[in-house]
């Protein structure tokens, strides 16, 4: 490709990282090695003896691991659709991010999941799924929606990602046997750029309802029982505004760290984290719009046994999960996002933190407190975790970050060709665009 | 048991084995250890039945074992069986965990280490019968026979009789049996209608049951016979539906199945009947005809020596204002009215006390009065009522000779002090052994012999208990499963237990027919144990002397065909069957035909034995003297039978002294007719502001898995001792719910978890019993608490020899 | 074809739990540890549920043995992902255990909370293997298990009848806590046969399902408690 004997290419310091093991690099990847390992005993343990390890009771069927599956399920939005969605839109300030953006929505996928199957009694049995499918089961409709975005995110990854495979063959990087496979023979010629473009294009449009799919049937999840707070119509979108909002949170701390990590102050500037900052909060509205609406109607209703769990969440139990959760989801993110001043890097990350967190027990608070109070009163159950479930926990979060590290040593976590092509390009498109929306100018 | 240990139970299989295979291999029972006995049907893998008798209370179901290959595989009610028609109770299933129970004791034991260190040397049962044979030959050598003890518990039967037998040839007038249990019960009717016999209730057929204390649908008696009546008193007859109200401190399950709950301060429920016993006077609502014709007492009257006597009538109306009675008992005055109304007026009803009304220190007073109700209202032998039962026809055992030696020892008096001024109307006082022991006096125990009994763990004061097992040489106990006794018991002789082992089951009587079952094995004895019985007779022939001569059948078996030999003289009754055959039968009696199944002895037998009993189906009401063996051939509300025992006792010693000793407050004519007197507690009410409550649980039985899961219904509550108390009382002590506390009477603390129930007075707090054993298996040991441990053993009725269990007080703190 | 179902007169139950038991021996369900059942995790296919009301001295408490509704809209069968749980024609909702994957989706979907998991390998002494029912397979761990109704027996009754040449009557099937209840206050048979004890007694005024309004159907029925109308103390 062209980059070979560019005089003008300036993004060499994408490249760097690109299969340069750091001290500090390895130093990480041993501590969450480490941690993974821990997990991998922790499984072994209650794979051995049952899932009584965990803090798991009756009637609390489901905990930590089907609330990190929600969670991490609800993180993937932000890969894919969030670049999907800037794609579509020509948003500029995207060129940086998307790359970074859709990894997550690979990685986290697998993670997400990996918790459904911790989570089972029967982990040896799990491909009955796939042999006795049963079509009504919502779970089953998770399984195939979930693979298929897997599939989808993962083409809608690689697409774009081919030209900076081939950069990378054409640099004799190593692997190079992998660059040579997965790079298809790209060359870079305006035909084939030009099918790329269309390619990229139709897997935007298409990833786009796919998404939106996964996490509405993941709340489905839950809606299509008759369980009080979890039989909810609004359930599909509540869930799908939670998961982009935790998604664009995840985003905004990985390019925090890939900042300040591989040094591309100078690709993820401030203005980025400013509008990434700006669409947080767009989320964190339209989050507490849902979480208003859904909490008012059922107090409103005021059935018995809706009421149970409500009260469990507002001031039983569950308030001091509930209440972190509206500080971390809306109270935070409204005192930091609202200023122009504050919305800065360390203000996004910060906000973004919050959110992780805040999403994380907007998760929990989904699943524990219906499941503790059931509509038979007998028996009221507590939920605490065991050590396996924290472990299982870390460990899930050790491998998330563990293969996005890997991500960024194999393949440039900035789009070096999309970078290119902005520059080369897109700015006078873009004045080009720009001039088209102004009055008096015919429209090309 | 710890958590690690139960994984390591629990997690056989490695993970690769659970991640390779489905999981089919987990499907099929294979490789089951293999039958004892070829029973049943003898095809491997086909079920068959066995009738036989429950024996895990004293309730007396007939029960169907299921049995496959030789085990036993499940429990259910014999529907042929009269008293509980095809029903059983959660302790009746239970059986299996009693029959296998890991930790039984698999042959016979000495001890070898301390008592109690758990070391023991297994011996042969030669060496057995040859060791105790010549310890007892010692005995008597020395003159001392009257120095062995016989503890009998909650059997009947030849068991009993045989007991009796033996210690009556050997020489020992000690063979103690419960007082708490069935002697005491027979007490109000023997006072009042001259017959030492239970009173039985006819329930099914009552409009109004008016249940002082009596748990009777989570223990009593016949627990599923109860509940069976229960049920028919509810929807089981078109258009009636009986009332029952429940008089006691606790919302018990009955009491939360009545139709009304009294709460009672505990220990009034004599001042109660007499309350209500004055409503039916004042409002004349009682059975005018019943009582002239049939009762004696209820007026003033003037005996033949010209002195005047106080009637009943005239007792309650100078005594008991219903205003005085609410203030008692805490019952309110309109509640007090309006039951005593609905009693009177809904008849046939019956009013009924068991022993928590009696376990008091004037209990038996008590439980007099309330059956004074039921002669009020007519509700003595007659349908719907009280009746009592008819005899079960058994042949009697041959007549026995005494020794010299015997007779001499005899001639000392029990160590229990039943039936002398101390205890006079009692047969036994199981609970003075202890002190008795310890005190040795008049003389010493040299060797205690226990059968079915663990007074470690069920007599109050635990610590003075052991104490008094300790002071005794040789301590041998028949128990099939390692008890608190048996622990630190010298010698253990397993018995088989109750599904592995021939017994004869003559109904206790309280229900109006004579019901008699058999019990066999159904299936092989799976360890090296025998039959107590049996010991007994080997023990008895190794002995030689009078002894021997009274035991000269070949083995236990062999004593019941004997016995039965009665039922099938009598000419009457029928070998269990259908209620459809029960009816037909019923209808040809009635026409004076009796059409027996069997024509001769043996297949008489034979049926006995595969249907699982005999029973009379016919009750005769108004034979009035067989229910009247008063002097006046009547129901006397003044006891005449107690008048001339007390003065018969007290001798020349004088009735004042025998009043005093016997602590009755009452003189004059007052002693002999049911009154209240309030309780004696232990733990002054300052210091001790609780009353304990102790109370059973229908899932009694401590080493049984499966009860253990069932414990409490009415609070959830599972696996552990809790102690319930009312909410406000709670709150004042800061305890809130599931909290550890200590309840700590004077003779020490215990601590437990608290639950917080609506269902109890507030100055009461409710501990049930059963669990807090020291030994006795796997699961029995080391869970809950036993409320024996704080519970005083000191006070009594003194006149009946009932332990006063429900009179300890108890202060409760924060642990 | 029949539709089985059951009765239960609460006026008639005490409570006493013997249907408890007695499901738990006729179905070789596990019993747990004292540690385990404080964490409610104690396997009862029936289970009595106490529920208070009013104030001292005024209180009314009641029992209710609750065990699987056997739903003719069951919520439990139709979120299984394999088809592990499912209404079979007779209206009987099974289990079938070498299929289940233990995601334990079906239990938090049963709006009566009535299905178990086996969260370890059952625990049993070597001696107590004795009383296994050879008729019930046993459950590994990992699986969720519930009341089947006593499927067994029905295949047995059924077996019996063919080999009599007749068709199933009523009686011929009895559940394992039917049989022991000491109240008789449990009723089995055929909800569409119109002579049957069942669907006599369901249509009394006394009968009510539990949670009815959720609109799952349930083929278990309750009778209310009735009422005392004697004469009165006034
Ligand atoms: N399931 C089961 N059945 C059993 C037994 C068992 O252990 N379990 N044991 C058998 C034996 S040996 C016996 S002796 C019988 C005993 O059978 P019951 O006599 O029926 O049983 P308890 O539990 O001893 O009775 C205690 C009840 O009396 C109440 N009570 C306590 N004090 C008072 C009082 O002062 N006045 C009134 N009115 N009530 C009071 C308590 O609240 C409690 O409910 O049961 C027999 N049957
Ligand atoms: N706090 C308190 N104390 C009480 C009571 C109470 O309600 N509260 N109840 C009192 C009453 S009413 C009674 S009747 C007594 C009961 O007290 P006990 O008569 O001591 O009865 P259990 O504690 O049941 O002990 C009976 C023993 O018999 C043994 N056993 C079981 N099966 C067999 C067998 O097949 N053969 C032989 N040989 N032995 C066997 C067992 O080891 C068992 O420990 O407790 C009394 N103590
Ligand atoms: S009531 Fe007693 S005798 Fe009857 S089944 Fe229950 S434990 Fe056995
Ligand atoms: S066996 Fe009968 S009386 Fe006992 S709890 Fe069960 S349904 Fe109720
Ligand atoms: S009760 Fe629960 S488990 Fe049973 S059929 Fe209904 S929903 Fe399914
Ligand atoms: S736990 Fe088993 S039966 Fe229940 S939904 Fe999952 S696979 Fe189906
Ligand atoms: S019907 Fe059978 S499986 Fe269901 S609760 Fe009753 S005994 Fe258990
Ligand atoms: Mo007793």
């Amino acid at each position: 490709m062209e980059v070979l004997g560019d005089k003008d290419f300036q993004d060499e310091a994408l490249l760097r990282p690109v299969g340069h093991l750091g001290k500090g690099f390895l130093l990480t990847v041993t501590i969450l090695l480490g941690v993974v390992l821990w997990g991998i005993y922790a499984y072994s343990f209650q794979v051995r003896h049952g899932l009584g390890v965990t803090g798991l009771d009756r009637p609390v069927y489901w905990g930590f691991y089907i609330t990190n599956f929600v969670f991490f399920i609800g993180i993937s939005h932000a890969g894919t659709l969030i670049s999907a969605i800037l794609r579509l839109c020509q948003a500029e300030w995207r060129r940086s991010i998307t790359r970074a953006a859709e990894v997550i929505t690979v990685v986290v996928l697998f993670i997400g999941a990996a918790n459904i199957l911790l989570d089972l009694g029967r982990p040896d049995r799990a491909l009955f799924v796939i042999f006795h499918g049963n079509l009504t089961s919502p779970l089953l409709w998770d399984v195939v929606s979930i693979s298929t975005y897997l599939t989808g995110s993962t083409i809608y990854l690689y697409l774009p990602l081919i030209p900076d495979i081939a950069i990378l063959r054409d640099r004799k990087a190593r692997p190079q046997f992998l660059y040579r496979i997965l790079s298809l023979g790209f060359t870079g010629t305006e035909k084939e750029k030009k099918r790329l473009h269309i390619a990229i294009s139709i897997m935007a449009v298409i990833v786009i309802p796919i998404a939106i799919s996964v996490h509405t049937v993941v709340s489905w999840v839950f809606a299509m029982t008759i369980q009080p707070m979890w039989h909810s119509t609004i359930f599909g979108p509540y869930f799908v505004v939670g998961a982009i909002f935790s998604g664009i949170a995840a985003l905004i701390l990985a390019m925090a760290i890939i900042r300040r990590a591989y040094h591309l102050q100078e690709y993820l500037k401030e203005i980025h984290f400013n509008n990434l900052g700006t669409l947080l909060l767009v989320m964190a509205l339209l989050w507490f719009y849902f979480t208003f609406a859904e909490y008012l109607t059922t107090f409103y209703g005021g059935e018995p046994d809706e009421m149970a769990v409500f009260f469990a969440k507002v001031r039983g139990p569950y308030a001091p999960y509930f209440w972190a959760m509206v500080v971390t989801n809306f109270v935070i993110q409204f005192s930091i996002l609202c200023n122009r001043k504050t919305r800065t890097v360390a203000g996004t990350v910060i906000a973004s933190s919050s959110v992780i967190v805040g999403m994380w027990l907007e998760r929990f608070t989904i699943v524990v407190p219906t499941l503790v109070n059931p509509r038979i009163p007998f028996p009221r159950g507590t939920y605490f975790p065991s050590w396996i479930e924290v472990s299982l926990m870390a460990a899930s979060f050790a491998m998330f970050i563990l293969l996005y590290m890997g991500f960024s040593k194999l393949f440039p976590i900035v789009s070096v060709w999309e970078m290119k092509e902005g520059r080369e390009v897109s700015v006078a498109e873009t004045a080009e665009r720009v001039r088209t929306y102004l009055p008096g100018e015919s429209e090309a | 048991m710890k958590r690690r240990d139960f994984l390591k139970l629990s997690g056989g299989a490695t993970a690769g084995a659970v991640l390779a295979g489905l999981g089919f291999q987990n499907l099929l029972v294979h490789a089951l250890p293999t039958g004892t006995e070829d029973s049943g049907t003898g095809v491997p893998g086909v079920p068959s039945w066995a009738n036989t008798i429950c024996q895990q209370c004293p309730g007396g179901c007939g029960v169907r074992v299921k049995l496959v290959d030789g085990r036993a595989i499940n429990i259910s009610g014999n529907p042929l069986y009269p008293i509980n028609r095809e029903g059983v109770c959660p302790k009746g299933i239970s059986g299996l965990q009693a029959l296998y129970d890991p930790d039984r004791i698999k042959g016979p034991l000495k001890r070898v280490g301390e008592r109690g260190s758990g070391k023991w040397q297994q011996i042969t049962w030669e060496e057995a019968v040859a060791t105790v044979a010549s310890e007892l030959k010692a005995l008597r050598q020395k003159g001392e026979p009257q120095s062995a003890v016989f503890v009998t518990g909650q059997v009947r039967g030849l068991m009993v009789d045989l007991f009796s037998r033996f210690a009556l040839t050997y020489g020992t007038p000690n063979h103690i049996r419960h007082t708490s249990g069935i002697d005491g019960s027979a007490l109000p009717s023997y006072l009042l209608q001259g017959v030492r016999q239970q009173i039985a209730y006819d329930l099914e057929n009552a409009s109004y049951i008016l249940s002082f204390g009596s748990s009777f649908l989570e223990a009593g008696w016949s627990p599923v016979r109860q509940i069976r009546a229960y049920g028919i008193l509810r929807q089981g007859k078109a258009g009636s539906r009986a009332k029952i109200v429940q008089i006691e401190p606790r919302l018990s399950m009955t009491a939360a199945k009545a139709d009304e709950w009294v709460a009672i301060n505990p220990g009034t429920d004599g001042a109660l009947a007499l309350g209500i016993a004055r409503v039916i006077l004042d409002e004349r609502l009682y059975n005018e005809s019943f009582l002239s014709q049939h009762t004696v007492g209820l007026e003033d009257w003037t005996d033949s020596s010209g002195q005047k006597h106080t009637g009943f009538k005239a007792l309650v109306q100078q005594n008991y204002a219903v205003d005085r009675v609410a203030e008692i008992t805490g019952v309110p005055v309109e509640t007090i009215i309006r039951i005593a109304r609905e009693f009177a007026r809904n008849r046939p009803a019956i009013a009924m006390a068991e022993q928590e009304v009696a376990m008091h220190t004037a209990g038996l007073y008590a439980r007099m009065a309330v059956h004074c109700l039921n002669a009020l209202v007519g509700s003595i032998d007659t349908p719907g009522g009280t009746v009592l039962s008819m005899e079960v026809p058994l042949e009697p055992l041959p007549h026995v000779d005494k020794d010299a030696i015997a007779q001499r020892g005899l001639s000392f008096p029990r160590l229990d002090r039943a039936g002398s001024t101390e205890f006079p109307l009692a047969e036994s006082a199981y609970e003075f052994l202890p002190e008795a022991l310890a005190t040795g006096k008049p003389y010493k125990a040299k060797a205690l012999f226990l059968y079915y009994s663990n007074p470690l763990h069920s007599l109050a004061d635990s610590a003075r208990v052991r104490k008094a097992l300790e002071s005794v040489p040789l301590i041998v106990s028949f128990s099939p499963f390692p008890d608190d006794s048996t622990n630190i018991a010298d010698l253990i002789l397993p018995d088989h237990t109750y599904l592995e082992r021939w017994q004869d089951d003559p109904m206790l009587p309280v229900t109006p027919h004579s019901v008699f079952g058999v019990r066999k094995p159904v299936v092989k004895p799976l360890f090296n144990t025998m039959h107590t019985g049996d010991f007994l007779i080997k023990l008895a022939q190794a002995s030689g002397g009078s002894v021997a001569q009274a035991f000269p059948w070949k083995d236990f078996p062999a004593v019941i065909q004997h016995r039965v030999q009665g039922l099938f003289k009598a000419r009457r009754g029928t070998i269990v069957q259908t209620e459809g055959e029960d009816a037909w039968a019923q209808q040809l009696a009635e026409r004076g035909v009796w059409s027996p199944s069997y024509a001769s002895f043996e297949e008489f037998w034979k049926q006995l034995v595969e249907k699982g009993g005999w029973w009379d189906p016919s009750y005769r009401f108004g034979e009035w003297s067989r229910v009247f063996r008063t002097p006046s051939g009547k129901f006397e509300f003044f006891s005449q039978i107690l008048r001339e025992r007390l003065v018969s006792l007290s001798g020349n010693q004088g009735l004042e002294a025998l009043l005093k000793k016997a602590r009755v407050e009452a003189r004059g004519d007052l002693v002999f007719l049911p009154h209240f007197e309030p309780e004696r507690f232990v733990g002054d009410e300052k210091s001790y502001p609780f009353h304990l409550n102790p109370y059973k649980l229908m899932a009694h039985g401590s080493n049984q898995p499966f009860l253990l899961e069932i414990l409490g219904p009415q609070l959830n509550t599972r696996w552990d001792t809790w102690a319930e108390l009312h909410p406000e009382e709670a709150k004042k002590l800061g305890v809130k719910d599931g909290d550890s506390i200590w309840l700590e009477s004077p003779l020490g603390k215990i601590q437990t978890r608290a639950k917080l129930y609506v269902g109890t007075m507030p100055r009461v707090v409710n501990i049930p019993f059963g669990l807090g054993h020291e030994a006795g298996g796997r699961w029995a040991q080391g869970i809950g608490v036993n409320p024996n441990r704080i519970m005083s053993g000191v006070e009594f009725d003194r006149l009946a020899g009932f332990p006063a269990l429900f009179a300890t007080r108890i202060k409760i703190s924060k642990a | 074809m029949a539709r089985w179902g059951m009765v239960i007169d609460l006026d008639k139950c005490t409570g006493c739990q013997a249907c408890v038991v007695a499901c738990k021996v006729e179905n070789n369900v596990p019993v747990v540890n004292a540690e385990e059942a404080a964490k409610g995790r104690e396997m009862l296919w029936i289970r009595v549920m106490p529920t208070v009301e009013g104030e001292y001295p005024r209180i009314k408490m009641r029992f209710m043995p609750v065990l699987c509704q056997h739903c003719d809209h069951p919520p439990s069968t139709k979120v299984c992902p394999v088809g592990a749980t499912y209404k079979n024609p007779e209206g009987i909702v099974a289990q079938i255990y070498p299929r289940c994957i233990g995601c334990r989706y079906c239990m938090n979907a049963c709006p009566y909370t009535i299905k178990y998991f086996n969260w370890f390998r059952p625990q049993r002494e070597e001696i107590q293997q004795n009383y296994l029912n050879p008729e019930v397979s046993l459950r590994p761990k990992g699986v969720v298990e519930k009341c089947t109704f006593c499927h067994h027996r029905l295949i047995k009754a059924r077996e019996q009848a063919a080999v009599e040449k007749r068709s199933l009557r009523e009686g011929d099937f009895t559940p394992a806590c039917v049989e022991s209840c000491p109240a008789r206050a449990m009723y089995f048979g055929d909800l569409d046969d119109p002579t049957s004890t069942v669907s006599k007694l369901s249509k009394s005024s006394r009968a009510f399902r539990l949670l009815e309004e959720l609109g799952t159907e349930p083929k278990v029925i309750y009778l209310t408690e009735g009422e005392w109308h004697g004469s009165v103390g006034r």
